[in-house]
């Protein structure tokens, strides 16, 4: 698919600390695993992607960073053409090819469909980027690990029992696996494969 | 009361300020021009390319200017440049063989099609002090015969080389290997090196190593440590044109010339359950005139293809991750030099354990004699 | 625009993209603790081993509202702590402190401040050497494979020959540790001192090796262990002296010799942890062989 360039978009008005803010918000969400940043340096994204996503795209992505996209983003002119555009990331066609998936809550690749990364070297792994109906702090799951003192609530809607499952017994394969970023509108939080998840309902 | 060592930023600008002052010299004495330093040292300016990794003779006079002439500093400053530098795209692979050959030997053969041709070269220079040179004269001018020689090699037609010869016969492996180890190289300036490194990025990581240590090793694997026996097969310097394909028109454009020195090492081979005996190649290629520096990559260079070759891998040469985690000058002068930085935590740490350790085999040898006493 | 920077380059001197193939690097580390990350490490106009990766790491997590702090030896005013705070003054015109309460960015060399960090803080340590296992098998090929079987005996021999031979165990700094109960990381060659520190640490810790090209992190609330054995435990090196400026006689202390016949004092290595108790009224003593001194 071509560039088409109606469907272009603005980038960050100052690309420098725009992407240094929005990076500092995803590390804290990754090192900090379920806390809930809002991310404000935009407010358009190209139509199918949540402001969060189009921002971390933006601050992540480049042309040294292999992207999937799950089937009706891949499908979305305005998506592909702004990523294109603005990241001059390649797209991929199978997730496990991808350093970053993205896809929609209903339209998940399982995850063994990723790539896992390999015991010497688990950093070469998909990042799933996942946009969900709704983020909040509500005690649904419980969750506990590096980044967490005690335990810290969290709750993801959208998803189905056996994708629930899998990440929550992906866990087992550590230091193999796959790290998250979970996003809703303007907001996102992140679960590295590290953070055990309890289902407190 | 004791106060700590303050003031230093201050210290910091004098010391830069003294060496300024250091570098200038005499001041009654005429400064050296860039230009000087690029006409009259152009082995050292080459020398600043190779392991600078950039092909700009001024950039590297400049930089063997500001660094007092020491080879490091300026390689350390070049790079330091180069690596905020755009990359606006990746040249054509150089064709040598298309090479405007201004010198070429080839240890294998006494002639050839092309010829020997010794162009200009300390080779054969009795060394000698030219107590001539201490006076400002004017230079001895080469004969009208000389350069007429190799202007007419220079406009000539290009050479094949010389283990290209040797492969109409099938006597030499192949340059090239075949399907998927003949990609596009990595990057090393861009990606880490990835252990075992395939022969692409140990290449760039010779090219730009020391040219010391290089000699060095490529000496040792000669006298017995390196299972090597080499025969230089060629060994050429001349101008190559650059070409690159720009992405708006689709066909490669001449966006310059560079002159480089390529040896081409042969080296014996007794084969394996899989090939027949044949000749193997060694490869060096770098900027300018430095045919020490092409030599010695190319003989490193074979030695590490022990393990590919299936030969015994027995000594540092052919050790990858020996050599190239070492070959760098700028990494290695970064990490003995870091010595001069303040060590006093650590060492500190070692004082109170070196005391402790002294102190309680004290205790121990004291409480034995008091026994020995007692028992006695 | 941005804050006064260097002319002709970007802000914190290395290019975006860079900053984002180290930013990704930094998210792996966080995710994988313990792990190092490999990372195609730039050219610094520094030398290699001067600081070169905790410079890179620090050049791409900075920003405009940052306060950095630069200590080396725990002191702001050593040479290269002074250097490396003005590279980033000069080239992203952040604001700069010795004030470790103040500083959201703490880059270091060789120790971790005594005042504990908080949450949302960030220590960048410098790291020459990242391979915990180097001095016992020199390639990374086979120290890779030891971390993917989590092979590390060798390192218990290593540290078990001490114990055969002095009765503990002789290490005294980059003292190795296990993060998160998976991977043995190298601390960086802080004294084991600081290693307790390390553990459960509210603010987010990263390491980065510029010319060995590795990066790797422990995330905020993370165990980190220091390696012993049940008959061996762990512990930290200890001082008969007290800080003559402020004191201190749980502080990391340096020895300085003050006069020809090897007379010495001892003061804190932490500069800006001395001058807090000092300003809360604490003094020292002057050493005895200042009184002394005729």
């Amino acid at each position: 698919m071509a560039v088409s360039s109606h469907e272009l978009i603005a980038g960050f008005a100052d690309p420098v600390q725009a992407s240094q803010q929005v990076f500092r918000s995803a590390l804290k969400a990754m090192s900090e695993p379920g806390t809930l940043m809002q991310i404000d340096y935009l407010q358009q994204a190209p139509k199918g992607l949540d402001l969060s996503t189009w921002q971390l795209a933006l601050s992540v992505f480049d042309p040294d960073t292999r992207v999937w996209l799950s089937p009706s983003l891949a499908a979305s002119d305005a998506v592909v053409s702004n990523l294109r555009f603005h990241c001059q990331c390649p797209l991929v066609e199978t997730p496990a090819e991808a350093d970053f998936a993205i896809a929609l809550h209903r339209e998940l690749p399982l995850l063994i469909e990723l790539n896992w990364g390999t015991a010497e070297y688990p950093d070469r792994s998909t990042t799933l980027v996942v946009q969900v109906p709704a983020l909040s702090d509500e005690a649904y799951w419980t969750l506990s690990g590096p980044g967490i003192e005690h335990t810290r609530a969290l709750r993801i809607a959208g998803l189905t029992e056996p994708f629930r499952s899998d990440l929550i017994r992906s866990r087992q394969r550590f230091p193999l696996g796959i790290d998250t970023f979970w996003c809703c509108d303007n907001r996102l939080t992140a679960l590295p494969r590290t953070t055990f998840i309890e289902e407190t309902c | 009361m004791y106060v700590a060592v303050k003031g230093g930023e201050k210290a910091i600008d004098n010391a830069h300020a003294l060496m300024r002052t250091q570098r200038r010299g005499d001041t009654a004495i005429a400064e050296l021009s860039v230009d000087q330093i690029r006409q009259q040292l152009p082995l050292a300016v080459d020398r600043i390319m190779n392991e600078g990794s950039v092909y700009d003779p001024e950039l590297a006079a400049l930089a063997l200017k500001q660094a007092s002439g020491d080879a490091v500093e300026a390689i350390f400053l070049l790079r330091a440049y180069r690596t905020t530098l755009p990359r606006f795209g990746y040249s054509e692979p150089l064709d040598t063989e298309q090479m405007q050959i201004e010198r070429r030997i080839s240890g294998t053969f006494k002639d050839l099609p092309g010829g020997q041709i010794l162009g200009s070269t300390y080779d054969y220079t009795h060394r000698l002090l030219d107590f001539s040179l201490l006076a400002s004269g004017e230079a001895e001018v080469a004969p009208a015969e000389a350069n007429a020689l190799s202007e007419a090699l220079a406009a000539g037609n290009s050479c094949p080389r010389v283990l290209e010869l040797l492969n109409k016969e099938g006597l030499i492996e192949q340059s090239r290997e075949t399907g998927d180890g003949d990609q596009i190289p990595r990057d090393l300036t861009r990606e880490p090196v990835n252990y075992p490194a395939e022969r692409a990025v140990r290449l760039q990581n010779l090219m730009r190593g020391d040219e010391g240590f290089l000699l060095s090793l490529s000496y040792a694997s000669m006298r017995g440590y390196g299972d090597s026996h080499p025969f230089s097969g060629e060994m050429r310097t001349g101008r190559v044109s650059v070409e690159l394909v720009p992405e708006e028109l689709g066909f490669p454009i001449e966006i310059g010339e560079v002159l480089l020195t390529e040896s081409e090492m042969v080296n014996q081979f007794h084969g394996s359950k899989d090939l027949p005996p044949q000749f193997t190649r060694g490869y060096g290629i770098a900027f300018g005139r430095a045919e020490r520096k092409a030599m010695s990559v190319a003989l490193v260079e074979r030695a590490l293809r022990a393990e590919e070759l299936g030969e015994e891998v027995l000594y540092p040469t052919q050790d990858q991750e020996f050599v190239l985690s070492h070959t760098d000058c700028v990494s290695a002068n970064g990490f003995v030099s870091h010595l001069k930085l303040p060590h006093y935590v650590d060492f500190q740490s070692e004082l109170e354990m070196i005391r402790r350790l002294r102190k309680e085999q004290g205790q121990a040898t004291q409480s034995k004699t008091t026994n020995e006493e007692a028992n006695a | 625009m941005s804050a006064a920077t260097a002319i002709g380059y970007n802000f914190a001197y290395l290019d975006e993209q860079s900053k984002r193939m180290i930013r990704r690097a930094i998210l792996k580390g966080v995710a994988i603790p313990g792990y190092q990350v490999p990372f195609g490490g730039r050219e610094m106009p520094l030398p290699h081993g001067w600081g070169t990766g905790g410079m890179q790491v620090t050049a791409s997590v900075i920003g405009e509202a940052d306060k950095l702090k630069v200590i080396d030896q725990g002191a702001d005013d050593t040479t290269n702590a002074v250097s490396i705070r003005r590279f980033f003054a000069h080239t992203a015109g952040v604001e700069t402190t010795e004030l470790t309460a103040e500083a959201t960015l703490i880059q270091t060399r060789h120790r971790i401040p005594e005042r504990p960090l908080q949450a949302d803080q960030i220590l960048i340590y410098q790291v020459p050497i990242p391979e915990p296992l180097r001095f016992i098998e020199p390639r990374e090929s086979e120290t890779r494979k030891m971390h993917a079987l989590s092979e590390y005996g060798a390192m218990q021999v290593k540290l078990y020959e001490d114990v055969a031979r002095f009765g503990h165990i002789a290490t005294s700094y980059d003292y190795p540790v296990m993060v998160n109960n998976r991977y043995m990381m190298d601390p960086s060659p802080i004294p084991k001192f600081d290693n307790p520190k390390m553990s459960m640490m509210p603010a987010l810790q990263l390491f980065g090796a510029g010319f060995e090209k590795r990066i790797y992190a422990v995330p905020p609330f993370t165990q980190v262990e220091s390696l012993d054995f049940d008959d061996h435990p762990f512990e930290v090196q200890s001082w008969e002296d007290a800080c003559s400026i402020c004191g201190s006689d749980h502080s990391f202390l340096d020895e300085v010799i003050i006069d020809d016949n090897g007379s010495k004092m001892f003061v804190c290595s932490d500069t800006d942890y001395c001058r807090e108790r000092v300003t809360e009224g604490f003094v020292g003593e002057a050493p005895a062989q200042l009184e002394t001194e005729q």
